[in-house]
């Protein structure tokens, strides 16, 4: 194996379909040197990078739940309207009520989960495709927030505002950064080389070849380099400025979600269902519970993007949420998770999501007005789709075309390589 | 496989970081602007930006053309955004920051949501720009430097007066039943139009010259939501069932021309006599329809006008002078009095229209 | 002129997909106007045999002649043999059950006037064609609202419409009930008489004693023999001779049993069909199963096997209406798949891709995926612990593959059927059912499946094998229960089974039904 298609194999990781994410993650960084450079500088500003995190924060904690319910299989289309409703029910709680914010905070919370529950209760228990439910769930939480809202708008107070427009405080000594995010930065930087001393532990462990060490040192180098140019952008902004509280917000939420998916029984199920909902069942998954947390969790997680889009505007209006279940199921398939579920990871999602912010973000720097914007976004989504569908047409590993396959009765023996394009030739029936 | 794309960003970043190299300058510097920033003027070439709501009205669109052809000949150059018309606050929001990020000196706004843009107003103001709420007043924030919009609350009362007028050209002795209508209420505006009107209306509601039959005279049961015409269309529409099917409707206070237009449908369509309809904005619709002798008024408020006293502000501004203010106290938005700008409204009648539209390109040979 | 009483001669037809030859050096001769029927087991090449005919395998795809109406033809796809006058029925019906019997009838081949469809000819026509077939019913009554044995004549009509000469029925009555299968029956003799010719598949011997004119039996792919019914005599037991008639050759490795007690015990077990509302799958149905014992459910495919021991794993099957579990003497419920394998039961379904695995998985996740649990330290899976345990399957069950890490869709289907077999190992389960463990699956590869079966019961488990090749089941199994219609209708020790024996029970309900 040469050096390169070694060094490409350990730093994506991949086994299989590593085209894809190569790709994404090159044309991540592909819009951002192009708007770089075509902004003259403006992309990489502190200014630019905190408002980027800070406006698509919401987006991309809905993404993540998007994400887990389109690899169960499903789709939600109300968590704009979900997350308009609980705007509006915690602006008016704390409004009328005078309640506290952080109270405010855990009322929206629960009403997220009330409203998980109730469509997790017709997706898992009734049977009605998750589609509809949500759908319907568009419009009934839609209505919900113009009927307690009268269609108004409604202010909410400065406490709550943090969450959603805060930053950390500037303490201890003047370093000309912040220092609480230098000490994230730092934070993040122990975390990457303890978690990659720990793989080189596991992958020993498990008497696996060990990764070269010089790719190891060359991933870590990697790593870190972005982490500190990242920490000291976000901490050497204006004074009162740091890496935005929705922005650490969005990062705890994302590991730990891609702790869940990937290390976790509860996660492991979610891809069974999504992939073989009737192999997960006979393999004793509970079906139904899967799909119940599943639409459950992304209500939660649409609140808490509501309270966060609500905190950043100051108030709570009627407009909120208008078409984020679009922005948040592009991001998921952007970053690769399939139509038909069973594939897909948070960090693809959150990838496709960045590609979709700092999209929007470099063509409104460059005063391209928002139609030219939505047309932009939208052969963004279709192509990266296609090309996704095309690599796959090219011979590499496909799941739709292995599902659409017949089944074969008789392969050759050979253990790797495509399957072959037998046909049935006698039924292959299966008992009805 | 799973843990891939970590490792892929983490790759992806450090080309970034390679190709940009470490020339990470830090902009770390104390809030400007805050103490007056407007006093000291700014660049002539300085960049001045313009959010406007989604181009769902001819007057918006108009607006912005006229934004962009004013601030280039006045020497500046002109960022001109629209919202999208699903995604219009977090667009807006959006468009908004990387305003200040472009480093704009000024930013006129035309708010789609007036209470939901105080994060991004105070960091314009953070990073030294002056803002200017265009026709809207944007609400809940210390941060707005200027207002600027036609004298709403005069429009309210001019289109009171009107109503009054045209019943009395009809019927000169009261009492005259009429209905009130008001606009959308995520509109500041809409209260304000309503609280003209009510000023000149009251007195005689009270008096008894004047009965609104339904009885509904708040705002909240007047209002109509998104300045809709089959909203307006529908309400008016349930008034005649409930009240005018054997009563008479002398007059219907519109808040604009596009529900006085479908109030009127809905009268013709219950085969009810035309009362006097009031309205706004000068629609070319509503022209012709007054020229008809249907509705009965309008009021022209000349985007041209306000575009070029905006423009003006942004000038003066730019010189370092304090622009022209006409009003310190009427806009409280919630958190301070946020000084204003206001232009007189002017109202159209059948009998004034070919004088107030003489100057009109469109409207003028509606006239004749 | 002289022409040939023979409607159809296919000769010498040789069909190969990769790594099986399905049919080799067949030949089939149809006289008109008789009923033709041909038999054999399953995967003895009918149905391949029949999708050479019509079409569906093309002209190019096969080697040999096909000669109809005294003419060679070359069929590229359905239609052209449909053009032709050839038309097959499937055992899965054709239609669109959101649809009328009209439109279904006409479908694809609609009466057209001036570019719209000429429904009013259509309605005219689909009641003379309803008549020919005696289905007696609305024309526009919609498909899915009426019985099976009629969705049949409606399917039958269909063919009528498209000007049927020969008429291809693949198991007609498999779906039937009595009274549906002698109407289908005495239509056949109907058509006979009207000079339509027929073939028919099927595996009801007695249906073929009573209709068919002519038999063909094909077995491994090969013509064995073609019996005219009435000049030779034929009966039942000449038919299975014919299709089961071959040597059992030594494929199957040593084993000494070594048979406990019974630990495991059904009764009385009774589910209905999960949309049909009188239709049982399961009909009282009591067996028992010993430690250390391989037991073998033979019977005729929709015979309720599956249905039976699906039903069983946690109800995962049709509608439970009554039976008891027992295992080692108490009572057990097994409501739930989590039940089921709590109490150490293991599926393995007949139907490894749609049914058995995540196709979009990798070997080490499909394997662990039925007990999680047992990886998993407070709901946190130790990829190490995974690692190693799928490591240990690949050795000890030979998978041959290069990393546990790939996926499961790249193994070929006998290491993907050792793969689910590690999956329910690795439940320790005490009683594995395996579902048709062998199909679609290599000579060697069969070979070391029977070792790892014979493996596990010298562990004492003990193991159900349901199969419909009756060598397999005979060579493996220490006790083999016939089921025919959703009933057990036998039971045979390894002594007495034979081939002849055990077809015979699993076609037809003579009850000698055991505890």
């Amino acid at each position: 194996m040469s050096r390169i298609t070694e060094l490409q194999k350990n730093l994506f990781g991949g086994t299989t379909s590593n085209a894809r994410q190569f790709g994404m993650i090159s044309t991540l960084v592909a819009i951002v040197l192009l708007f770089q450079i075509w902004t003259g500088g403006l992309t990489l500003t502190s200014g630019n990078l905190i408002a980027v995190v800070s406006q698509y924060s919401y987006i991309l904690i809905l993404a993540i739940g998007m994400l887990m319910v389109i690899v169960a299989g499903h789709i939600d289309l109300s968590v704009g309207s979900v997350a308009a409703f609980t705007g509006i029910v915690v602006a008016k709680a704390m409004q009328e009520y005078s309640l506290p914010w952080p109270v405010g905070i855990l009322l929206g919370l629960a009403v997220g989960a009330a409203i998980g529950a109730w469509q997790g209760f017709w997706v898992a228990y009734v049977g009605v495709p998750a589609f509809i439910v949500t759908l319907a769930g568009m419009l009934l939480f839609r209505g919900g927030n113009q009927y307690i809202g009268n269609a108004d708008t409604v202010p909410v107070p400065t406490g709550f505002r943090d969450i959603g427009a805060g930053f950390l405080p500037e303490v201890g000594p003047d370093t000309g950064y912040n220092n609480l995010t230098l000490l994230l930065g730092l934070a993040a930087c122990l975390g990457v080389v303890w978690r990659e001393w720990t793989a080189r532990q596991t992958r020993r462990d498990m008497n696996a070849d060990a990764t070269p060490l010089w790719v190891s040192g060359i991933r870590l180098a990697v790593m870190l380099g972005v982490i500190v140019f990242a920490t000291l952008r976000f901490a050497g902004g204006r004074i009162g400025t740091s890496l935005p509280i929705s922005g650490i917000i969005l990062i705890v939420l994302v590991l730990a979600y891609s702790y869940y998916t990937r290390n976790t029984i509860g996660g492991r199920h979610i891809y069974a269902v999504g992939g073989n909902a009737r192999a997960a069942e006979l393999s004793g998954v509970k079906l139904r519970q899967v799909n119940f947390l599943v639409m459950m969790n992304m209500s939660v997680l649409a609140a808490l993007a509501g309270m966060i889009f609500v905190a950043r505007s100051s108030a709570s209006g009627p407009q909120d949420g208008l078409s984020w279940e679009l922005d948040a199921i592009a991001a998921v398939f952007i970053g690769g998770a399939a139509v038909s579920g069973g594939l897909g990871t948070i960090s693809g999602s959150i990838v496709g999501g960045l590609v979709m912010a700092l999209l929007n973000n470099g063509l409104q720097l460059e005063g391209v007005g928002s139609d030219m914007v939505q047309i932009i976004k939208g052969l963004v989504l279709l192509l990266a789709v296609a090309f996704d569908v095309y690599s796959k047409k090219q011979g590499r590993f496909s799941i739709i075309g292995t599902l659409m396959r017949p089944f074969h009765r008789n392969e050759t023996a050979t253990p790797v390589g495509p399957p072959n394009p037998a046909s049935d030739p006698d039924k292959a029936q299966v008992a009805s | 496989m799973r843990t891939s794309i970590t490792r892929g960003i983490a790759a992806a970043g450090a080309v970034v970081l390679l190709t940009l190299g470490t020339a990470c300058s830090n902009e770390r510097e104390g809030s400007t602007g805050t103490d007056g920033g407007d006093a000291k003027g700014f660049a002539k070439d300085s960049l001045v930006g313009v959010a406007l709501p989604a181009k769902t009205s001819e007057n918006w669109v108009l607006a912005g053309d006229l934004f962009t052809n004013g601030l280039k000949e006045a020497g500046f150059k002109a960022d001109v955004q629209y919202a999208g018309a699903s995604t219009t606050v977090a667009d807006q929001q959006a468009q908004i920051s990387s305003m200040v990020t472009k480093g704009a000196k000024v930013i006129v706004i035309g708010a789609t949501d007036a209470s939901q843009l105080s994060t991004q107003v105070a960091q314009a103001k953070q990073a030294g720009a002056t803002v200017i709420a265009y026709d809207r007043l944007i609400t809940n924030t210390p941060d707005v430097d200027y207002y600027i919009a036609f004298d709403n609350f005069k429009v309210g009362q001019l289109q009171g007066q009107a109503l009054l007028d045209g019943m009395k050209a009809k019927k000169a002795k009261g009492p005259w039943t009429i209905e009130l209508f008001s606009g959308s209420p995520d509109d500041n505006n809409s209260k304000v139009f309503f609280d003209g009107a009510m000023d000149v209306l009251k007195p005689l509601i009270d008096k008894g010259d004047i009965v609104v039959g339904s009885g509904q005279k708040n705002i909240k049961q007047t209002a109509i939501q998104g300045w809709k015409a089959e909203n307006a269309q529908q309400r008016m529409d349930s008034l005649l069932t409930s009240t005018y099917s054997k009563k008479k409707l002398d007059g219907v206070l519109s808040p604009n021309d596009t529900l006085a237009r479908a109030i009127i449908t809905s009268v013709k369509g219950a085969g009810k006599p035309v009362p006097v309809v009031t309205g706004q904005d000068s629609e070319v619709e509503s022209v012709k329809s007054i020229m008809a002798g249907e509705q009965y008024s309008t009021i022209n408020k000349d985007t041209r006008k306000l575009v070029a006293e905006t423009v003006n502000m942004v000038k003066s501004l730019q010189k370092g002078d304090k622009p022209e203010i006409n009003d310190t106290k009427s806009y409280d938005n919630g958190v301070k009095v946020v000084p204003a700008y206001l232009l007189p409204p002017v109202i159209v009648t059948k009998e004034t229209a070919a004088e107030a539209y003489a100057n009109d390109p469109k409207l003028a040979p509606l006239t004749k | 002129m002289i022409r040939s009483s023979n409607l159809l001669e296919m000769r010498s037809i040789t069909k190969t997909f990769p790594g099986v030859r399905a049919l080799a050096d067949v030949n089939l001769v149809v006289k008109e106007g008789e009923i033709h029927a041909i038999c054999g087991e399953n995967g003895a090449g009918k149905s391949t045999l029949m999708k050479v005919l019509s079409g569906v395998h093309p002209h190019g795809s096969y080697t040999g002649d096909i000669v109809y109406r005294g003419d060679e033809v070359r069929f590229h796809d359905i239609r052209a043999s449909e053009h032709a006058g050839i038309v097959i029925i499937h055992q899965e019906l054709a239609l669109v059950p959101g649809m009328s019997i009209t439109e279904n009838i006409f479908l694809g081949n609609e009466p057209r006037r001036r570019g719209a469809i000429d429904w009013k000819t259509a309605q005219r026509r689909a009641l003379e064609l309803m008549e020919q077939v005696g289905l007696q019913e609305d024309p526009d009554t919609l498909v899915k609202d009426i019985g099976v044995g009629k969705q049949q004549l409606v399917e039958i009509a269909k063919a009528f419409a498209k000007d049927v000469k020969l008429l291809i029925l693949d198991e007609p009555t498999a779906a039937l009930n009595e009274a549906d299968s002698q109407h289908l029956l005495d239509l056949l003799r109907g058509f006979k008489r009207q000079g339509i010719t027929s073939i028919m598949i099927s595996h009801k011997l007695n249906e073929i004693e009573a209709v068919a004119d002519t038999i063909t039996i094909l077995r491994d792919g090969r013509t064995i023999e073609s019996l005219d019914v009435k000049a030779d005599g034929v009966n039942e037991d000449r038919i299975v001779r014919g299709m089961v008639g071959r040597e059992l050759n030594s494929r199957f490795p040593e084993h000494t049993p070594d048979i406990g007690e019974v630990f495991f015990e059904v009764r009385d077990w009774t589910v209905k069909h999960p949309s049909s509302d009188e239709r049982l799958v399961c009909k009282g149905s009591a067996f028992t199963v010993r430690r250390g014992e391989i037991v073998g459910f033979a019977g005729l495919m929709g015979a309720g096997r599956t249905e039976l021991a699906m039903s069983l794993f946690g109800r995962s099957y049709g509608t439970y209406l009554s039976g008891r579990v027992f295992k080692d003497g108490k009572e057990i419920q097994l409501k739930s798949v989590a039940d089921a394998i709590r109490h150490g039961l293991a599926y393995v379904s007949e139907d490894r891709k749609s049914i058995g695995l995540n196709l979009l998985d990798d070997i080490k996740t499909s394997m662990v995926a039925a007990k999680l649990s047992k990886i998993a330290r407070r709901r946190v899976i130790d990829p190490v612990r995974e690692h190693s345990i799928a490591e240990e399957y690949r050795t000890s069950l030979r998978i041959k593959t290069p990393s546990v890490d790939e996926g499961v869709v790249k193994l070929s289907g006998g290491n993907q059927q050792k793969v689910v077999l590690a999956k329910w190992m690795f439940t320790d389960p005490d009683l594995l059912i395996l579902d048709e463990p062998t199909r679609g699956i290599d000579v060697g590869a069969k070979y070391e499946i029977y070792g790892i079966i014979q493996r596990l019961v010298g562990q004492g488990k003990g193991v159900i094998v349901i199969s419909s090749e009756l060598p397999e089941l005979i060579g493996l199994c220490d006790r083999i229960y016939t089921v025919f219609e959703g009933a057990i209708t036998g039971e045979v020790t390894r002594r007495d089974a034979n081939p002849e024996l055990l077809m015979k029970k699993m076609t037809s309900i003579t009850k000698t039904a055991t505890p």
